[in-house]
């Protein structure tokens, strides 16, 4: 079984020596492309950029995108290293790529061994200690050999973002979460907040901001129990990020950033709503709403910031955000499908953009925005079989049914 | 990597670590997305479990996690261990800023050198130094978010050291003369301006506010489809409650195609499109149809709906049913009755 489980290692090493060395030299054959220009005129390009009728899209290679993720999930190479601190994170993008793609739990793709291999590694991150229950990155900094009742130190604690991936990678895979230490969260939750309403990444250390804060609104939507928070005073410091452009900066006087927007609309929307009041006043929602489409760019894609050049990433980031908002018949489908379309890289999975190198993050991200945006109307030469989408939750980040899954078995309710 | 670096012992190799016994990582059977470390970062792991299982504080905690950090320089807990032993052996925190500048300017998109830098300036409490170091970050990549929340951050924590303040409205200018479009710089001039406290000078608050709106309408004359600058404009009338309607005469030449007999005139309160320029802009004409919206009688508003169609239509049409939709909206509206 270990000589096995040796050659497989190996297999996959050779293999992404020969992934890394191919995407080396085809960068480098690539077509020779100008830096993006610095337009003069943004948006008064009428002239320059295709009508909307006229898009053609190609076929979305979904078989392309479910091999890039399978690969993820069976081995990095250490150029990835830098991923050692968040590898739960990218757990959760790979295994919801297959979900969005509906291969995850069709039945058929995956063998059950493998399902519960991962699972057995998703609940093996969970770890208790004085500072409550959560899930941590990956073993990184574990010095205790598995099976062995200890707490954790201060320097293998749970992390909350990746206790609020851990939550969704374990929903994708229908667990039914009776391992699940509900007090133990509660009990982190609470210890991760801070005096200004903001969360630390990790009890009483790291950095703290709008994405930490979500996690915290995600994981208690989850539970669907509000007690580990204070949610008032994590709502201030919400109101504290709004920038006077309409979106939100990562943390107090930072700049408007698609990202950040979304994690604070997600978590406005998530929070019990408080009687009698909408989140946002009628002037706030509207000057956001300009905001976000304006970050849409001539070609279709997202930008994060104003001025910035389009991402496949705030496609997500600013799609979702406007679906939040009920805006989303404000966005033109097919435009974003022909950018998104233009960041497939040919040997699957989804870069930040055209001629990049694809990474998990965006192709994970770029789906899910095609799950709200759906291309249409399609012609027949598009290939629609391929343009096919479940639903997507956009508060949550998952399709309706995880999402569903979650909070029904996560609360235990 | 150098030969310098392929040359390195490793630790195992080295006898001042010879009294420690390195602790591998632990896996389950079927990991998820294991990473095929490098052997340089399995063996400086594995001791850096063994150090932190001990719970030694000691110089060679430093240089391990120095190695660990350039090896991957997420590695929070590495970070986070290093700033504690930093503390508890009194080491020198300057010196420590000094090797951090080099690491900041390696990894500008690493959260965690940010926050290693904040954790060291709030203990010295030396944030002048931190402006030209930042200025330097800028002129590496002046778009990059980390370095300019830092530096928000640190005007911020520092908000009453005059000295600290007094160059920010020179630095924002520079920048924004640098480029333009950088929002970055004009989001950075709203915080300085409006966004943290009244500084020394800048009491006369009527006095700014023509300073800005004289600052914006020049850079707009300019650069006329430079959504930045709208976005600023609009940020200084909502801030200060101020009706766009007393800019009405400045949009109006930027919502029609460019006059070619137009003579050069300087006019500070209006000044006019430059030679050159790409009009009709789409930001002037959006900013004219509010203040058509604005103004509440129909025959405004039905100049407004005129004007958002002709974005729909021809000048934006990226945006078609947005501008459709704020159409729709306004006739909804009891003045459209």
């Amino acid at each position: 079984m270990a000589l096995i489980s040796r050659i497989k290692r190996l297999v996959v090493e050779i293999l992404s020596i020969l992934h890394d060395f191919f995407w080396a030299r085809f960068a480098k054959l690539g077509p020779q492309r100008l830096p993006p220009p610095q337009e003069s005129s943004p948006r008064d390009v009428t002239a320059r950029h295709k009508k909307m009728e006229e898009i053609r899209l190609p076929s979305l290679n979904r078989p392309g995108h479910a091999a890039h993720a399978k690969r993820c999930l069976s081995a990095l190479p250490d150029s990835k290293t830098d991923l050692d601190a968040s590898r739960l994170a990218l757990a959760f993008y790979n295994i919801g790529i297959l979900d969005l793609l509906d291969i995850l739990n069709d039945g058929t793709t995956l063998p059950q061994w493998q399902r519960d291999g991962w699972i057995e590694w998703l609940w093996a991150q969970q770890t208790h200690g004085e500072d409550g229950s959560g899930f941590r990155p990956s073993p990184f900094m574990v010095h205790n050999p598995p099976g062995s009742e200890t707490k954790y130190s201060n320097y293998d604690t749970p992390h909350i973002i990746m206790t609020y991936t851990a939550l969704l990678a374990l929903a994708l895979l229908r667990d039914d979460f009776s391992r699940l230490d509900r007090p133990g969260l509660i009990k982190f939750l609470r210890a991760c907040q801070r005096e200004d309403g903001s969360f630390t990444t990790t009890p009483k250390d790291g950095e703290s901001d709008l994405r930490t804060l979500y996690c915290a609104f995600a994981i208690s939507a989850m539970l669907d129990d509000w007690s580990g928070i204070d949610v008032g005073h994590a709502k201030a410091f919400i109101a504290s990020c709004r920038t006077y452009e309409g979106g939100y900066g990562q943390e107090p006087f930072c700049e408007a950033l698609g990202g950040t927007t979304y994690t604070a609309l997600a978590s406005l929307y998530l929070a019990p709503p408080s009687p009698g009041s909408d989140p946002l006043t009628t002037a706030e929602k509207n000057q956001t709403v300009r905001w976000l489409v304006n970050n849409q760019a001539s070609s279709g894609g997202f930008a994060g910031r104003t001025g910035k050049s389009a991402d496949s990433c705030y496609c997500f980031w600013c799609g979702a955000a406007l679906k939040i908002l009920d805006m989303s018949h404000l966005i033109e489908t097919k435009a974003l499908a022909s950018f998104l379309s233009e960041c497939q890289f040919k040997f699957g999975g989804i870069a930040k953009c055209q001629d990049e190198h694809p990474d998990p993050y965006h192709t994970y991200l770029s789906i899910a925005a095609l799950c709200m945006y759906p291309p249409s109307p399609l012609w027949e030469e598009e290939k629609p079989e391929s343009w096919k989408f479940p639903v997507l939750d956009p508060l949550l980040n998952a399709r309706v049914e995880t999402a569903e899954w979650a909070r029904r078995y996560i609360s235990g309710k | 990597m150098s030969t310098e670096d392929q040359d390195k012992p490793l630790f195992s190799e080295l006898p001042e670590w010879a009294d420690v016994v390195p602790i591998p990582q632990y896996e389950t059977d079927a990991p998820i997305a294991p990473i095929l470390y490098s052997v340089e970062y399995k063996d400086a792991t594995d001791y850096f479990r063994a150090i932190v299982k001990a719970g030694e504080r000691s110089a060679r905690v430093l240089q391990l996690t120095q190695e660990l950090i350039r090896l991957n320089p997420a590695h929070y807990t590495a970070w986070q261990y290093r700033y504690e032993t930093l503390l508890s052996l009194s080491s020198s925190l300057e010196a420590e800023l000094k090797l951090t500048n080099s690491l900041t300017f390696k990894y500008l998109k690493t959260y965690q050198v940010w926050h290693h830098r904040r954790l060291l300036i709030t203990h010295l409490r030396t944030p002048l130094p931190e402006l030209p170091f930042l200025n330097r970050c800028l002129a590496l990549d002046a778009k990059n978010y980390h370095t300019w929340s830092y530096r928000q951050w640190l005007l911020s924590h520092f908000i009453d050291d005059e000295d600290l303040w007094k160059g920010e409205i020179d630095f924002v200018e520079n920048t924004i003369a640098d480029d333009v479009r950088n929002n970055s710089a004009w989001h950075h001039r709203f915080f300085v301006v409006f966004g943290c406290g009244v500084r020394e000078g800048e009491e006369d608050r009527a006095r700014v506010i023509k300073r800005e709106l004289i600052f914006t309408k020049q850079n707009i004359s300019l650069a006329p489809n430079n959504p930045s600058a709208w976005n600023y404009l609009r940020g200084i009338l909502d801030h200060n409650n101020l009706p766009y309607s007393l800019l009405t005469q400045f949009v109006k030449p930027y919502t029609v195609p460019l006059n070619p007999n137009a003579v050069d005139i300087v006019d500070l309160e209006n000044p006019p499109p430059v030679k050159g320029a790409e009009l009709p802009c789409v930001y002037a004409i959006e900013f004219l149809a509010d203040i058509n919206e604005k103004a509440g009688d129909k025959e405004s508003l039905l100049k407004a709906v005129e004007l958002w169609k002709s974005l729909a239509n021809e000048h934006d049409t990226i945006r078609r049913k947005y501008w459709e939709h704020r159409v729709r909206d306004a006739l909804q509206s009891p003045a459209s009755a």
